[in-house]
């Protein structure tokens, strides 16, 4: 009994030792993990990610017009069945579709559905071609043009060897839109990522800049941030991409369209930093370091950066679904990105005409992914925020 | 006083510094719109039957003063703007872009105020109940709301609403007016049918604004609510409703305050699309049909230009509340 008091005792002692000599990350990792619902839409987001990055071997057929399929056009999802009334398979399958057109159907064209051939899910088919690595840029002047292509495969996790699969349906022209929602995913990604990235450095140092040093050159730079953070980005990028010459390619427009959403979202979090570094600044601690000799790029570093790192956090993942959701205002206007470059804003453009809405109603489910990846981002980007928070009360 | 005074004449100047840089970019943003007023003026005539020659738009474009320098082209327009309040005509319909815009313009911005205010409403309350509420049930579900609305398209949410109302009411409830009210003058009536169906806009350019706001404060809410002189006052006895709103509230509207002008340049973000959607008529719509369609920069640099300035001025306005509001920066400014 008393020996079993004494473990117990050591226990603790470990348990608070653990707690006092742990990292940050590691007490971030922790109170993160208390966390259920951000846990849960954390690894929703790494599912969505890797869906994202593995595209083109997750999707049956090219996303773009050249996977289309000519006889499946506006056509339902297809699911595979693992039984029916002629008896149970292993593996999944499919029904065949037959078309016919004769005088029976009017001289129409009528698919029927054969239930008695079965078509089988097959895994590791051979498809279209793909490359993970595809580096091809034409810049001014032949010596820097770069054409690259290397990690080039043709397996795909599942597919059919004969007639198609198509788990989300296809649209007006026959393209699979499971394709090419797992694509438009990884456009909206890099569209996202690029965009806050260069928003943050735009923001850490010019909003850093101005708290810290205050006076004359917060002053100057609050005006210029001012002045760019007033004007409404949208209507502003609808001028910038009516300048967009139409022939440009469609990743020289993803490019461009990344490079302005960053250049547009960095105003909001600078101001955010300056002020919260015009407060901190005056503190005792900031007093300390200055008084010890440290440089002003150490002090900002060290002391004043680390002591609203949670607010960074938060603002960058609330930025992330922000610009993702601004390309996908900008595609849904139809000034932003456009075929073959999917994204899921050009894929909701389908959406708002009423035929769809009435007839074609899978053409909503990549809408569902968008809003599910939003709210993945947002839910851990909240988690986050308590997390890193060393003062909130959970976790402790 | 007088620094109060001294620090709103710096604020207003600062105000209209910004102002012309803004103009700035929104000028030079116009030149990069393809083509000019000219060439599109006389493309409009070509397509009437006459013969266009280079010659032609040379001298439309002196008649226009499109040959003059770009800074001097730019002042001019910057000084009628500011001086007369004049926007030129429009490249494509040869109106004045002032008689175009007038009532577009601030149908418009009634709908954002709107918006704006009907999403602090309902975003504070719910937001400081959120940061201190106990309730993990009460907490999960209004957080999840929240986030929905950042997640929900804009779009998506009026496409919902609308074929809800059609099948429903067999109205669609676009536009901004019923047909026997589309070209009347302003009266009682039509302003009753006008409100009958902004509150569709306003609702949905509010959905997500709420959604942010309440994220705002929440964290700001839950920052304060930790510090140690929420803890003091706890512990002189003041609790509930009274601690809530006396402390931790009053230093967190600071920011709030501060932001909302950023808010009503979110919810302009949003005003095309919804317009496009819901086919409004107004300055979105006008927006969309110039950059989209026609390429008429003189309108859409106007527009652009009234939507910035007008959260320029909302910025001058919180500025003002925030330092009468601070005992920290009033004290300083007008003295106690």
């Amino acid at each position: 009994m008393i020996a079993f008091g004494h473990s117990k005792k050591r226990d603790e002692q470990k348990l608070k030792e653990a707690y006092f000599t742990a990292s940050q990350g590691q007490l971030i990792r922790a109170r993160f993990r208390q966390n259920k619902s951000a846990v849960v839409a954390a690894w929703a987001l790494t599912i969505m990610i890797l869906m994202g990055l593995f595209a083109p071997f997750l999707s049956p057929y090219d996303p773009t017009i050249a996977g289309r399929d000519k006889d499946y056009e506006n056509g339902p999802p297809q699911i595979p069945k693992f039984w029916d009334e002629n008896g149970f398979s292993a593996r999944p399958f499919l029904y065949t579709l037959e078309r016919e057109r004769s005088i029976q159907t009017n001289f129409r064209w009528v698919t029927t559905e054969n239930r008695e051939k079965r078509r089988y899910v097959e895994l590791f088919v051979k498809g279209w071609e793909y490359s993970f690595i595809d580096i091809e840029w034409d810049l001014p002047g032949t010596a820097f043009d770069v054409d690259l292509k290397t990690l080039t495969f043709d397996r795909h996790l599942f597919g059919v060897s004969e007639g198609g699969i198509h788990l989300f349906g296809t649209d007006a022209s026959g393209k699979d839109i499971f394709s090419r929602t797992l694509h438009a995913i990884f456009t909206s990604l890099a569209v996202g990522t690029l965009g806050v990235l260069i928003s943050f450095v735009l923001a850490l140092i010019i909003g850093g800049v101005a708290g810290y040093f205050g006076g004359w050159i917060d002053s100057v730079l609050q005006m210029i941030t001012d002045a760019i953070r007033t004007v409404p980005p949208i209507p502003l990028f609808m001028a910038l991409a009516a300048f967009m010459p139409d022939e440009w390619s469609s990743e020289t427009r993803f490019f461009f369209i990344a490079t302005i959403l960053g250049l547009i979202g960095w105003p909001t979090l600078a101001r955010r930093i300056r002020t919260h570094l015009l407060t901190e600044r005056s503190q005792e601690y900031v007093l300390a370091a200055e008084m010890s000799g440290a440089s002003a790029s150490h002090i900002i570093r060290r002391h004043l950066l680390p002591s609203f790192t949670s607010y960074i956090i938060v603002d960058l993942m609330i930025t992330f679904p922000y610009v993702v959701r601004s390309e996908t205002a900008l595609s849904f206007i139809g000034l932003g990105l456009t075929d073959p470059v999917n994204s899921l804003g050009a894929l909701m453009q389908n959406v708002s005409k009423a035929d769809v809405l009435l007839n074609y109603q899978w053409y909503f489910i990549p809408v569902i992914f968008f809003i599910a990846f939003v709210l993945a981002f947002v839910f851990v980007g909240d988690g986050l925020r308590d997390a890193a928070d060393p003062y909130s009360r959970s976790g402790k | 006083m007088g620094r109060f005074i001294q620090f709103a004449l710096v604020r207003a100047v600062m105000s209209l510094f910004t102002l012309l840089t803004v103009s700035l970019i929104v000028f030079s943003l116009m030149e990069l719109v393809p083509g000019n007023c000219a060439e599109r003026y006389l493309a409009f005539k070509n397509t009437q039957g006459s013969q266009i020659t280079i010659a032609d738009i040379e001298a439309e474009e002196r008649r226009l003063g499109l040959d003059r320098p770009f800074m001097v082209r730019w002042a001019t327009w910057v000084g009628n703007v500011f001086v007369h309040q004049d926007f030129g005509d429009s490249c494509i319909l040869r109106l004045d872009i002032n008689q175009l815009l007038s009532d577009k313009f601030w149908i418009s911005l009634g709908i954002c105020l709107a918006a704006l205010f009907v999403s602090y409403l309902i975003a504070i309350p719910v937001g400081i109940y959120s940061a201190t509420t106990k309730s993990a049930v009460t907490n999960n579900s209004l957080r999840f709301i929240s986030y929905l609305g950042l997640a929900l398209p804009n779009f998506l949410l009026a496409l919902i609403i609308m074929l809800f109302s059609t099948v429903m009411f067999g109205d669609s409830l676009t536009g901004l007016f019923s047909k026997e009210y589309r070209d009347a003058a302003w009266s009682l009536d039509k302003f009753l049918d006008f409100l009958s169906r902004a509150w569709l806009p306003i609702f949905i350019l509010g959905w997500s604004a709420t959604a942010f706001a309440l994220q705002t404060v929440r964290a700001l809410m839950l920052d304060e609510v930790g510090k140690l002189y929420v803890t003091a006052a706890s512990a002189r006895g003041i609790s509930g409703r009274r601690l809530l709103w006396g402390y931790p509230a009053r230093h967190a509207m600071g920011p709030v305050i501060n932001s909302l002008g950023f808010d009503l340049n979110r919810i302009f973000n949003e005003l095309p699309v919804v317009a496009l959607i819901l086919t409004l008529t107004e300055a979105g719509a006008l927006l969309i049909e110039s950059l989209a369609r026609s390429n008429d920069q003189q309108l859409a640099g106007a527009i652009i230009f009234l939507l910035t300035a007008s959260i320029v001025i909302v910025n001058f306005v919180t500025d003002m509340m925030l330092a009468l509001m601070d005992p920290r920066i009033r004290k300083g400014l007008i003295g106690s």
